[in-house]
């Protein structure tokens, strides 16, 4: 389960600065590897390259998609248990599980902790046992 | 090696540590089939490895961690994963079932199951990252106490940037001297029971982290997805785990136990204590406890969090409570918080480490063995604690556990184990079916894998808890079901569920005291059940998700039926291993604190029957009457040539 880079890769190192798992290596202007140990498919090195030099785990060319359009996972609470496999997953580290509200509270769920940090990767609403999120 | 079968990963892997070599261990779907995963796959490696000749402490022991198929398919409570062993304080085949993360990375990285033998040279832990796999010297961390050690790992993990995601292993101090009942640590869950820890230490390994890439794919992922809301709409809404477990979690059960004279009190003298409501779950929730929290995969959320010292840390549960607190008369909350985080730190078993602790206590009050330790005297624990995990003085020998000291020293009749393990805090005298359970189970004094049948002698239903009747029966039909939920990875408290809703919430209801009343005179019927366990071929699901879950999640068709007759496989083969050490009738024992000493002189009955209920129990699993099990149950179990 792995991305790869083509060699339409130019070596700008835009992913390999912004993998969240670290990935992805390379030098400068040259073609850049992805270490498939490491990659969990966020797709986050395919929407950013702006020179479609990214494949993912099917071989399907990633396409480039504006930060802007990214989109963010919204948990429903009626569903939601805080059973934590979104918070574990994340490679972002950007959910969490809320506090209590009161002492002795036991309703806790699942909340986009960072959302300046997400990259709407999907792997949460992927991994969730009962489909409580979706990616708006 | 790839499998049929959804869940599972299809591959087992093998390492001797002595050689750094690693290799595929193999595994069919037939053995999927027959073995599902978790305790009762880990049963049989074991069996085809072990003779009866070997010694925990050696070559030829394995260490099996073993997931079940559930596993990261997203089944609720689904984050447990086995460690299976020849264990250093029985002697026997043994098992510990852990809620930590270590198995879900464990699938992540691809395996169903790692298999470790052989002793390392140097001090190592062990890096799996997918197929590769790196041994690093571990002198860094040796010393360390699990927390810190953790969190080291963590470091040198994340040197690069990137977030940790990775399953950690540990052992304390306590396993890296082998303290006899050592545990391993997972996160903050603890595989406590029979010494892993130990086995661990004597292979030099500290631990191990395992990260991967790996997707768990279910076989019906849209069949899986309907039923786990449905199952985790189910457990939300139950009164034992929707309710009472998240909100005071094991330890709520202290004041029951109480109520039915259950609690374990001074080394089981007793089974009620005074100043119980000091030590309770109760006190715990409203004075002491941060927030619940749980394991991995689990909308029950049993665990405790409480603050110590400034940090948000681990709360006791149940049997740490009961223990640690009436079991050798201390009714300090505060302290018993402290030394709950420093067992575990230590890492050691918290049940067998107070059940030593109050044989000791006993023993230096009738003068077997003068210790100095008192009931009661509860000032300077902390620092025996670390004695026992660094083995100094008389921690040297408190870490052989009560029943060894029992055998050096005399006082065999109030050290409360079986087969060299501590019992839990459920003093049997007042609930003779979990008497029976402790006696016969495979590992020795453990509540859950003897069948815990405090369920129904008080502590859910309210059965006659001291008649012998289809004591034996159910014990049976408990222990399979429970052996075939922890196969499968699912934690054992799902099974709560198992009772409805209404017989929990209305104890006193016509309808409820109406199943209190028939169920002891059910035997003939639940034997019926046991021995014939086809003739249910269908599911329960209202009440018991388990069978379709499996069924989604793995493809494998499932009954109720087959779901008890594979339990009943798992336990039957941990048994005839277990004879292979020479275990037979004359070890499934209590002490005779248990067995002869009236817990109240005024009631004649508050004894464990047990010599009424073994012979039954034997019959009614198909074993002699010598407790072996016979040629034709191992047959009839396909364990044909596993004896």
């Amino acid at each position: 389960m792995s991305y790869r880079i083509t060699d339409k890769c130019r070596g700008c190192t835009l992913c390999a600065k912004n993998c969240p798992m670290k990935a992805i290596t390379g030098t400068v202007k040259e073609r850049h590897v992805i270490d498939p140990d490491r990659c969990v498919s966020c797709g986050l090195c395919g929407r950013l390259c702006a020179f479609g030099a990214i494949v993912d785990d099917r071989g399907m060319a990633a396409a480039k998609v504006p930060k802007d359009q990214w989109k963010k996972p919204r948990i429903d609470p009626a569903l939601c248990a805080a059973c934590s496999v979104c918070v574990e997953n994340c490679p972002r580290e950007c959910l969490a599980i809320s506090d209590p509200k009161y002492h002795g509270d036991i309703t806790m769920i699942a909340l986009l902790r960072a959302p300046e940090d997400c990259i709407g990767c999907g792997i949460c609403a992927a991994r969730c046992p009962v489909e409580a999120i979706s990616l708006v | 090696m790839s499998s049929k079968y959804g869940g599972y990963m299809g591959k087992v892997v093998q390492v001797d540590l002595a050689t750094g070599e690693v290799s595929p261990y193999p595994w069919s779907d037939r053995e999927r089939e027959l073995y599902i995963g978790g305790k009762i796959m880990a049963a049989k490696i074991l069996s085809d490895h072990l003779t009866g000749k070997e010694k925990p402490f050696s070559d030829q022991n394995l260490l099996v961690i073993a997931t079940g198929p559930l596993t990261g398919t997203g089944a609720p409570s689904s984050s447990r994963f086995n460690i299976s062993t020849l264990s250093p304080q029985t002697g026997l085949l043994a098992s510990s079932n852990c809620g930590g993360n270590f198995g879900y990375y464990l699938k992540k990285a691809g395996y169903d199951a790692l298999i470790l033998r052989g002793q390392a040279r140097e001090h190592t832990w062990l890096e799996i990252r997918n197929d590769k796999f790196i041994f690093h010297n571990a002198d860094g961390l040796w010393g360390k106490k699990a927390s810190e050690t953790q969190a080291a790992l963590s470091q040198l993990l994340t040197q690069d940037g990137a977030p940790d995601k990775s399953g950690k292993l540990c052992i304390g101090p306590a396993g890296e001297n082998r303290v006899l009942y050592a545990s391993i640590i997972s996160n903050e869950r603890i595989s406590g029971r029979t010494g892993m820890g130990a086995i661990m230490g004597w292979m030099n390994l500290k631990a191990v982290t395992v990260t991967g890439n790996h997707v768990v794919r279910p076989y019906d992922p849209e069949g899986m997805l309907k039923w786990n809301r449905k199952w985790f709409h189910y457990l939300r809404t139950h009164p034992l785990t929707g309710e009472q477990l998240p909100r005071i979690g094991t330890a709520g059960l202290v004041s029951q136990m109480q109520m039915r004279k259950i609690l374990a009190t001074e080394n089981f003298k007793h089974g009620q204590n005074e100043s119980f409501e000091k030590v309770n779950g109760e006190r715990l929730a409203e004075e002491f406890n941060v927030v619940n929290k749980g394991c991995l995969t689990c909308p029950i959320r049993c665990a405790r969090t409480v603050a110590l010292d400034g940090q948000e840390v681990k709360g006791p549960e149940l049997e740490t409570l009961g223990l640690l607190g009436g079991g050798i008369r201390n009714d300090n909350m505060e302290l018993l918080l402290r030394w709950n985080y420093e067992l575990d730190e230590l890492g050691m078993d918290s049940i067998s480490a107070a059940g030593t602790l109050a044989w000791a206590m006993e023993a230096n009050e009738k003068g077997v063995w003068n210790c100095g330790l008192n009931f009661g005297d509860v000032g300077g624990i902390s620092r025996l604690w670390e004695d026992i995990a660094h083995r100094r003085g008389i921690g040297d020998e408190l870490a052989n556990g009560s029943k060894r000291l029992s055998e050096k020293y005399g006082g065999k009749e109030f050290a409360i184990q079986s087969k060299g393990l501590e019992l839990s805090a459920y003093e049997p005298r007042h609930a003779v079916g979990m008497g029976l359970g402790y006696a016969v189970s495979n590992r020795g004094g453990c509540h859950l894998n003897g069948g815990y049948l405090v369920i129904l002698e008080g502590l859910g239903l309210n059965i006659d808890s001291q008649t012998p009747k289809a004591k034996a029966d159910l014990t049976v039909m408990f222990q399979n079901l429970m052996e075939m939920i922890s196969a499968s990875g699912q934690c054992l408290f799902t099974s709560y569920a198992f009772f409805p809703g209404f017989l929990m919430s209305r104890p006193n209801a016509w309808y409820t005291q109406a199943v209190n009343k028939v169920l002891p005179h059910a035997g003939a019927a639940v034997r019926l059940l046991n021995r014939f366990p086809q003739l249910v071929h269908m599911h329960l699901s209202p009440v018991f998700h388990h069978t379709r879950g499996f069924q989604y999640a793995t493809g494998m068709p499932m009954t109720f039926g087959k779901y008890m007759s594979i339990g009943n496989r798992g336990y039957t083969l941990e048994r005839s291993v277990n004879c292979r050490f020479g275990v037979s009738a004359k070890d499934d024992t209590l002490p005779k604190r248990l067995t002869d000493e009236l817990e109240r002189p005024d009631e004649p009955r508050s004894r464990v029957p047990l010599d009424k209920m073994k012979p039954v129990y034997y019959a009614a699993r198909g074993w002699d009457s010598n407790g072996i099990p016979t040629r034709s149950t191992l047959r009839r179990l396909k364990l044909k040539g596993g004896g």
